[in-house]
């Protein structure tokens, strides 16, 4: 059995190419069957919001990678409900996506054989 | 299960410390290598957090010295081999890149 990796995101939507990069890695993994997790934290959260634009910046969005995911077997996809609240998310792009107190993201992060915060 | 929590970046400007602090188990390690030591800066909002609560803290001693920065009594500052010493120790470590 592989060892679980769990990805903690927490890179902004648009401050650079981190938050796409973070999603290819767990792409990938999802595509290799290994157990892979996603936690979006902190800023991370903000790639979830709904109703982005990328058009605007003349960009191609997170959106067609996100909503991927699940088709990835990648199924294990959370959020920090304090990240999300503290920034005013109300509506997320990613119905799939658990949102997690900060006692259950401890837990969660010893669950995982392997951690990275991207 | 424990962690070895890995902090590289300064505290100033950037919550990685706070989140970790937030997310940390109890029976976590905090180890501050590189910029992430400029949070044992003494009189700061990051120095008084560590201090605050109970947490098993490291310091990288080269990265610390190279930055004028003293350890503390309630920190423990080890060299390189230790480091190695501490991630084996734990069942993982989570570095905050």
């Amino acid at each position: 059995m592989a060892k679980s990796l769990l990805i903690i995101s927490r890179q902004s939507p648009w401050s650079g190419p981190g938050a796409r990069e973070a999603l290819d890695i767990v792409l990938a993994g999802g595509a290799f069957d290994l157990p892979i997790g996603l936690l979006f934290l902190d800023d991370g959260v903000l790639q979830l919001a709904a109703g982005q634009n990328a058009k605007a910046l003349q960009q191609k969005d997170l959106s067609a990678n996100l909503q991927a995911l699940p088709m990835f077997g990648v199924e294990e996809l959370f959020y920090c409900a304090e990240s999300a609240h503290a920034r005013g998310l109300g509506q997320l792009s990613l119905d799939e996506a658990q949102p997690l107190a900060t006692d259950q993201i401890t837990a969660l992060i010893d669950r995982y054989d392997q951690v990275i915060t991207l | 299960m424990s962690t070895l929590h890995v902090l590289s970046h300064s505290p100033f400007g950037d919550d990685r410390l706070t989140s970790c602090l937030r997310l940390l188990g109890s029976a976590d390690a905090v180890l501050l290598a590189g910029d992430a030591v400029y949070a044992l800066q003494p009189d700061t909002v990051p120095f008084s957090a560590l201090q605050a609560r109970p947490v098993n803290l490291f310091v990288l001693v080269e990265d610390a010295q190279a930055r004028a920065i003293e350890v503390p009594d309630w920190a423990e500052a080890i060299d390189y081999p230790a480091f190695v010493e501490l991630s084996v120790r734990h069942a993982k470590v989570n570095s905050w890149l």
